[in-house]
Formats: C-alpha cells, structure tokens, sequence
C-alpha cells in the first residue's frame, strides 16, 4: 500500500475513510517515510484522527517525518497562479484571484484542477515519499480525478491545458497513484463502492481500487447459545455476521478491518486502524 | 397547518430509516404524513412503497395516510431553471454544460433541492405532517444555508468578481472584455472558455428575482419546523451531531431530541460472563459489554454538554424491509418527544 507516491482515500461518508487515511499515514510515518496526509474537506476528519487541531494549507510537521495539510482552494488558486503559471504578482493582485475563483466555481473542471493539481504538484515536487489523501466521498471523487482529463477537453488552448497532460498522466500511472475505497459491509455503502468500481474501470482515469472493508465482525466459531444476557449478544452478533455476510459476498474486498469495539475517540480509532493495517501489509 | 419535521444527522447513521419509521408511525394514528427522503437504500424504498425517483410523492398501497417522495437532485435543479427563467433561457440553461456541472457540483446543490421540495409540499397543505429526510452534507447545515447560498450564486456575486465592476447587461460585459485582467484569464484559460462561463452566468443572473423571492418562502418554512438530529455513538457522526448544535444555523429550531440509533441494552454494561463459557463467547460478551458502556457515557456526555434531549434507538442486525418492522422500530425506541412532532 506504501509503495505508491500517492494515495487518494475515498468512501461513502460514514465508513470510516479519514480514519483508514489516518491509519495509513501513521503506518507510513512509522517505516520512516517523508508523509504528507492532505485533508481535502471542510470540517473532513483527519485533524479530528490526528488529534492535531486545525490544520493549515501550508503543510505542518505533527509528528516526526508526518506532515499535514488543510486543503484551501482560494490558497490553492493563488499557489498556482504564482508558482505554477508564472504569473508574477497575482498572489497581490486579489481581484483576479477571486475572479478566478468565481469562474472556478461555475466550470467545475477548473475548480477541481486547481485542488487536484495542489496534490499532484507535492507528489511532483519529491519533498514526500507518499502523500495520503483523505479525499471527498465516492459521490464527488469522479469529478476530481477526471478534472486533468476534462480540463484539457474543456480548455483547447493554454498553458492550463499542458499541465493538465502530465497530471493526468500521474493520476492514470498504476505505479504512481493508488485509489482505496473504504467501504462497509452494508446495502448503501456496498451499492455506491460498486458503483465506483464501474466507473473507474469506464473512465480510466486511474487504475484499478483496492477495496477495504471497514468494522467487519468475526464469525462466531461456537454453535451453542449460553442462557440470559451473554445469549442475547451472541445472537446479535451472529445475526449481524450474518447481514455483513451478505454484502461482503456481493463485493469481496481485498482486505478487511475489524469492528473496534468500545473505543471513545477518532485518535484510539485511527490508532488501531494503523495496527491492523500493518498486520495486513 | 401543516407541521414539519427535518431529520437531520451524518450518512450511514440510519437517518433515512428512522425517517420512514416515525412517517409509519404518525400514518398508523391516523395522520396525513408525507416523508421526503434523498437516495434511500432498495429494501428501504420498496417498504415505504416507493420504487421510482421523482418528485410526486405517491401513496402508499395498504398505509392510507402514508405518502412518500423520492428527490432527484437534478430533475430539481432543472425546475429552478424551468420556474424562474423565461421558457428560451430555461431551455439553453438546461443544455448547458456549466449548468449541468453546477447542479452537480455546487456543494449545496442537493441540499436546495430538497429543501424547496420540502417547502412545496408544506405549502400544499394536503398533509398534515411532511417529515424530510435531509441531505447529510456539512453535518446537515447545509440544508439551511442552501437557499441563502443559491440566491447568491445565482444572484451575479460572480459575475461582478469577473467583470469587477456592477451588474452588467450582456452587451457591457463584452465591450468591458478588452479589461487586462480578462486578457489574463483569456491566456490561461482560451477565450473560448471564459465566453462560454459568462453567457451561462448571465443567463443564470436572470432567474435571480425568482430564486431570491424562492428563498425566503423556504427559510420561513425551515424557521417554523421542528428538528432532529439522529445519529450512533460512534465517533465520526457523534462529532458530526455536535457540530450541528454548535454551529446551530440561524433557521433551524433548537433540536426536539438528538437520537442515539444502534443503542445496546442497558443491562448489558458491566456484564461479567460466566467462567465456565466457551473463551470465544465470553470475549464476546466482554466486546459488548464495553461497547454498551461507551454508547451510555457518550449519550450522558452529550446531554450534559448540550442540554439536548436523548432518544435511543435499538441496534437490529439488519434493516426492516416492511411497514410492521418499520413500526416496530419506533415501538421499540425510547425518549422521542411525540407531542413536539405530531400534529
């Protein structure tokens, strides 16, 4: 899993993907490699995993060799204007930021590219050995790994258009990037990760995904019910097997993370997702 | 009047469930209820006796007064379109490409939809209670944000940044065309692109008298509704529920209750398993047990912290795929405020 320069961490909301981005980054901070982990939303959980705080565009050492980053668009656009496009003097010249900005949000290809591109220059740039991104949910992945790809059907000329080749370049490189689909055993998550799948392999955009399944229960291996309480979660338990069964059957993953039982904060959890993880590897 | 009820709450939480659940229960003593909800799972959908998206809600075969609607995002999106713009400019809206891309990419684009959904069928006043499964995005703020921010998208906000100056009609924007700052946008981007963007927004300017108008007929349906928020005691959604009492959005209601689904017995905290047990089963029984124990310290956590009423919800192993396990549901809950909620 860490022999890719990047990893982008997708999943219904509610699987459990900050916590598996989480838990990927802190292995990878453990086996001593450079780590950038990107939190791609607004309020998106890998600070809350991190137990770090806010997180900041420009990327901040939390724990030796693991560095974190916030992403912000309007930070981001002003990056790549100055940096990337070699537009002096934008970043002061704020109206054409923002004007920028407003195109961004009506051409979405654009917005995205601008979001996308900020994660592919850092993969570029050899400051990380893996950047790990906890990226938006299944729902609104497409639209950002197809932007390089839309981008250069949008825009017919431009510098834009150059970059948007060697970015999507990056993205459709199997021994580049990594996608990782966190998924639940359960009917909504196991539709829309299936639903993924189909559109990777349509779009092309990037190569095949590793499918994780998140909080899957042990098989009770004892036949006999014992009387009173202990009897009643057994049985729940044996019934809730039984329901995962059915949906790991419909989409076997290619690993699975256990159930992590009474456990308070998404630190213990990310934690423990790190340990399983490195059990996996 | 008709009451309203938002069922707010992070994704995967059962949300769209317990929506169902209360619609079955206030059909059942005797309301005209309609329940709203956005992607429900198949099995789910095929209780509640709805099979086909759409906005008409249809009634259900055996519930007399239950009615159900199923939203299609982009079907609503093209509706604002098709409602506020003239018939010429709706159509070449709908065909466009940036059209399209931001009904599905504006981040409270689903959240709009559903919310003036919701509001339509309030006005109708032919049910008593319409209960709305929301769009969980932003922790379920969006959906009260989501008129404000369609009226200011719409409302030309980018078309000033663009041409930096006032409103402009179509001509004054291409003769202010030759302004440095576009010449830049023109380099980076192609011409092409950024005149195709300008007619889309011009375009979307027109229906902003609409939308606004829109707008404050749906915030003052959100004020007068009632709220809830549903989630489980497991970390991620549980934050998400805490964010939404404390970023309170200015329409919502002060919530009846916040709803623990997936609750474990009470009695199965500190439950010491006999010794004598299969080692297997009595790791089990420890397993539960502390998960019982955490569920009951983040409810008490919360109550005391917000001041919020706690509802539960048992765990079921699998999801009821009928009007009587629907019902059941509620039969089994605990704390849920009915007289805030039912008409």
């Amino acid at each position: 899993m860490l022999d890719k320069r990047l990893v982008v961490v997708t999943g219904k909301g509610g699987v459990g993907k900050s916590a598996v981005a989480t838990g990927l980054a802190l292995m990878a901070q453990r086996h001593g490699l450079r780590v950038l982990a990107v939190e791609m939303e607004p309020g998106g959980g890998l600070s809350a995993h991190l137990g770090t705080g806010e997180l900041a565009f420009e990327p901040r050492e939390v724990r030796p060799g693991l560095h974190a980053m916030k992403m912000v668009r309007s930070d981001a656009l002003l990056e790549y204007l100055s940096l990337q496009l070699r537009l002096p003097g934008m970043g002061r010249f704020g109206p054409f930021a923002r004007a920028f900005d407003a195109l961004a949000t009506a051409a979405p290809a654009v917005r995205e590219i601008v979001t996308i591109g900020k994660i592919l220059w850092e993969v570029r740039a050899d400051r990380w050995d893996v950047v790990v991104v906890d990226a938006p949910p299944t729902g609104q992945i497409a639209s950002y790994l197809r932007a390089p790809a839309s981008i250069s059907e949008l825009v017919t000329t431009g510098r834009i258009r150059a970059q948007a080749e060697w970015m999507a370049n990056t993205l459709a490189d199997p021994d580049m990037t990594r996608l990782l689909v966190v998924t639940l055993p359960e009917e909504l998550p196991t539709t829309e990760t299936l639903e993924t799948i189909d559109w990777v392999e349509a779009a092309g955009v990037v190569g095949p995904p590793l499918v994780i399944a998140n909080r899957v229960l042990e098989k009770v291996g004892v036949a006999t019910t014992p009387e009173g309480v202990v009897g009643d979660m057994v049985n729940l338990h044996r019934s809730l097997t039984t329901e995962q069964e059915r949906w790991l059957e419909r989409l076997p993953p290619d690993m699975t993370l256990p159930y992590l039982f009474g456990l308070f904060t998404p630190g213990e959890v990310a934690a423990h997702i790190s340990d399983e993880l490195e059990a996996l590897a | 009047m008709t009451r309203t009820v938002l069922v707010t709450g992070a994704g995967g939480v059962g949300k769209t469930t317990f929506s169902a659940a209360l619609a079955v229960k206030a059909a059942r003593a005797g309301v005209r209820t309609l329940v709203v909800t956005v992607d429900p799972a198949r099995r789910l959908a095929s209780a509640i006796g709805v099979n086909d998206l759409g906005d008409e809600p249809q009634p259900h075969e055996e519930e007399g007064n239950l009615w159900a609607a199923m939203l299609d995002s982009e079907a609503s999106w093209r509706a604002v379109a098709m409602r506020h713009a003239d018939p010429d400019v709706a159509t070449r809206l709908a065909d466009n490409e940036f059209f399209r891309a931001a009904s599905e990419h504006f981040p409270a684009s689903q959240s709009y939809a559903a919310a003036d959904q919701a509001a339509t069928f309030v006005q109708a006043r032919v049910w008593d209670l319409v209960i709305v499964d929301t769009p969980p995005s932003g922790g379920g703020i969006d959906f009260f944000t989501a008129p404000a921010q369609m009226a200011d998208l719409v409302g030309g906000r980018l078309l000033r940044w663009i041409t930096g100056g006032p409103l402009p009609g179509r001509r004054f924007f291409y003769d202010r065309a030759a302004r440095p700052m576009l010449r830049v946008a023109d380099t980076i981007l192609g011409s092409d692109l950024l005149q195709r963007v300008s007619e889309f927004l011009l375009d979307l300017r027109t229906t902003y008298d609409g939308v606004a108008r829109r707008g404050r007929e749906i915030e003052k349906v959100l004020r007068e509704a009632a709220t809830l928020v549903v989630t489980t005691a497991d970390p991620a959604p549980l934050d998400e529920a805490v964010r939404f009492y404390r970023q309170l959005p200015d329409l919502a209601t002060t919530p009846a209750a916040v709803i623990f689904n997936r609750a474990l017995p009470a009695e199965w905290a500190r439950v010491k398993p006999d010794p004598g047990l299969p080692v297997e089963l009595g790791r089990i029984a420890e397993q539960w047990s502390a998960e019982t124990v955490r569920q009951a310290d983040a409810r008490e956590e919360f109550s005391a912290r917000y001041g919020a009423r706690v509802a539960t919800i048992p765990w079921r192993p699998s999801p009821p795929t009928s009007l009587s396990g629907l019902a059941s549901i509620v039969e089994a809950s605990e704390g849920i405020p009915w007289d805030e909620l039912l008409p």
